[in-house]
């Protein structure tokens, strides 16, 4: 029952199913979590610390765990000495003591968790107050990652929404596209076409595929230089100066232009493979009724191809977030472009790197969240493949 | 060659094939077949696996493309170059051995489809024929139901319901009861006898041995790609001319 559940709920329920029950292992795991906890009680306390207040805490809090690494030594040392007999024989195998080492390894992570917070995060709030307060770059690394992602923010932020905006946008655009452009891809001649109907149908399929071939055959950063400077060259050929067309050419519209031509190709693909992945048996059945083929595709085979495609096409908005960077080649003001910029102002392009990787990281990580609460959404009905031999046989015997 | 409709003898056939050849690359699946199918007759056509009796079948609507002869259905040669394929088949009712139901609606849906968009009939009227047609199949209580909810045999009935939505001359069964459960066949056969009763006719391609006996007016034999017999049930379940014939229905003819 609970495999059926999924999301944030069914995640809670199973942790807390793993924490309530008893694991042979406890003290194998939990001395790990205890030692982790010892190391960063060793790390020196960060400005903003809270144990520094109650230093007696943190003493026996380590010790406590000290003593929770030696009790799994002793464990260890049972086992080994008493590797058959070691179930019956070892006292930590009473149930008094297996439920005892359970609430003792409660408490150990909560001593381990309490120290990670204190070291951690509160460790980056003290980075972060340096980073807020301070005219120059400090020259520790956290301290001097916040400066500039501080000082620098409206820069980043300007790069973070033009990335959201392209990324968007041009898979929003795209689907649209893509959605045109593969029913000119699927199309196959029937033979009630007439010569007219034919010659479309072939010309339609061989654009598509044409253009599917180009795109995702040569790189988007390339394709990007020819778009911007191309369209560039022929506004040129009218009366405009260079900034009127500047002002209309900018580089975020052929930024836009370039993921959406790309986005609509791999698109189709993923829709064509949806599509064909629906069983032919559907599109016979249609057209034994009388549908002609484009009733049937528009009415039983797109609708179901589309629905096996939504996982291939919510892909796209993540690959195009991550895929924008390129564009920085012509000078679109992405989040790519902002970084460089940032880290030529401080001369420190890894952390500048470094910082935007979490950034991109954290903007794919919400993207894929909400595309999956929205495939959740659409598949309210599931189809769940299988055939009669998957219903139950009642055998009657007599 | 062409000839006009009113050149073709039908001699009061609805559907009359002649000279029908189909292969699969090098694989002759259809050897030239002749068969006539009158109004109101229930021909079963049985043999071998690969002996072209599905094949046979499809062609009957073009769902397969003979490669030569001709299949005239009430007059019209559906073989000719630009003949209106899809409006014959509004005619033609078919049920496939997979269903085929279709998975993107519900069985209502399923059943109102073809008739809202070729027939342009209401909404309302044809989900009224179409509840009526799931009645006489038993599954008027299904209408809302998602066809993968459905047993095997549920949705066999469903499928035959959906073809009669249209009204058909005449149903064209593949298999009808091949991916069923021996147990739940029977509730198709007793939907595919009523139908044979009310007088619709039927080409059924089946294994069912008892079905082909007791419910056809007429029974054909295939082997490799030609009829290589036919007759009434009786004598052709009794005293097959035809050693292969004989071969093929001893298990039968042995009871």
């Amino acid at each position: 029952m609970d495999s059926t559940r999924s999301g944030m709920g069914g995640a809670l329920a199973r942790m807390a199913a793993f924490a309530r029950s008893e694991h042979r292992y406890v003290l194998l795991g939990t001395s790990a979590v205890a030692a982790a906890g010892m190391a960063l009680s060793s790390r020196p306390r960060p400005a903003l610390s809270f144990m520094a207040h109650a230093y007696g805490v943190e003493v026996v809090m380590y010790y406590a765990l000290a003593a929770w690494v030696a009790l799994s030594a002793v464990a260890l040392a049972f086992k080994l000495a008493r590797w058959r007999t070691y179930a019956k024989t070892s006292p930590f195998t009473r149930p008094a003591a297996v439920r005892a080492l359970r609430y003792g390894s409660y408490a150990v992570c909560a001593m381990t968790l309490v120290l990670a917070i204190d070291r951690i995060a509160m460790g980056l709030a003290s980075a972060w107050r340096v980073a807020v307060t301070a005219d120059t770059r400090p020259e520790p690394m956290l301290e001097s990652m916040l400066f500039m992602l501080y000082d620098s923010r409206a820069i980043f932020f300007e790069g973070f929404k033009t990335t959201v905006a392209l990324a968007v946008f041009g898979t929003v655009i795209a689907f649209f596209l893509a959605l045109l452009l593969v029913f000119l891809r699927i199309q196959v001649v029937d033979r009630a076409d007439n010569d007219f109907v034919r010659f479309w149908k072939v010309a339609g399929a061989g654009f598509a595929k044409a253009y599917s071939t180009v795109v995702r055959g040569t790189p988007m950063m390339v394709q990007a230089m020819i778009i911007f400077f191309g369209v560039f060259s022929l506004f040129k050929l009218t009366s405009l100066t260079t900034t009127q067309v500047n002002g209309i050419w900018s580089t975020f519209a052929a930024g836009l232009v370039t993921i959406v031509l790309n986005s609509t190709a791999y698109m189709m693909e993923v829709l064509r493979g949806g599509i064909e992945s629906v069983d032919a048996g559907q599109m016979e059945a249609a057209r034994s009724l009388g549908l002609s083929q484009w009733q049937a595709m528009r009415k039983v085979v797109f609708p179901q191809g589309v629905k096996f495609a939504i996982p291939g096409l919510s892909n796209e908005l993540v690959i195009n977030i991550k895929d924008s960077s390129v564009l920085s080649v012509i000078g679109t003001f992405d989040l790519m472009f902002a970084t460089t910029t940032v880290g030529g102002m401080y001369y420190r392009q890894f952390e500048a790197a470094l910082l935007t990787s979490v950034i991109y990281l954290c903007l794919t990580m919400c993207a894929s969240w909400l595309l999956g609460r929205f495939a959740a959404r659409l598949d309210v009905r599931p189809v769940k493949l299988g055939s009669t031999s998957d219903q139950p046989v009642n055998v009657e015997e007599n | 060659m062409s000839m006009n409709e009113s050149a073709v003898p039908m001699d009061g056939c609805m559907v009359r094939i002649e000279g029908l050849r189909k292969s699969f690359g090098d694989l002759e699946v259809l050897r030239d077949v002749n068969l006539d199918v009158a109004p109101g007759e229930v021909v079963t056509i049985i043999g071998a696996s690969g002996s072209g009796k599905s094949t046979l079948l499809r062609c009957i609507n073009l769902l397969e493309t003979p490669d030569a002869g001709h299949v005239w259905f009430e007059g019209s040669d559906l073989t000719a170059d630009h003949v209106d394929v899809n409006g014959l088949r509004e005619d033609i009712g078919m049920v496939f051995q997979g269903f085929n139901l279709f998975n993107n609606m519900d069985v209502l849906d399923n059943c109102t489809l073809a008739p809202v968009t070729l027939k342009k009939m209401g909404k309302a009227e044809a989900e009224a024929v179409a509840l009526a047609h799931l009645e006489s199949v038993g599954l008027a209580d299904f209408a809302h139901a998602a066809p993968a909810t459905l047993s095997g045999g549920q949705k066999q009935r469903v499928a035959i319901a959906r073809a009669l939505c249209m009204n058909p001359k005449i149903m064209l069964f593949d298999e009808p009861t091949s991916a069923l459960d021996p147990q739940i066949v029977g509730e198709v056969l007793e939907v595919m006898r009523g139908l044979a009763r009310d007088g619709m006719t039927m080409v059924v391609v089946t294994h069912e041995m008892e079905f082909a006996r007791t419910v056809s007016d007429r029974v054909v034999f295939m082997d490799r790609g030609v009829i290589a017999e036919q007759g009434e049930p009786e004598q052709m379940f009794t005293e097959p001319a035809h050693p292969r014939t004989r071969a093929f229905l001893a298990r039968y003819l042995r009871s």
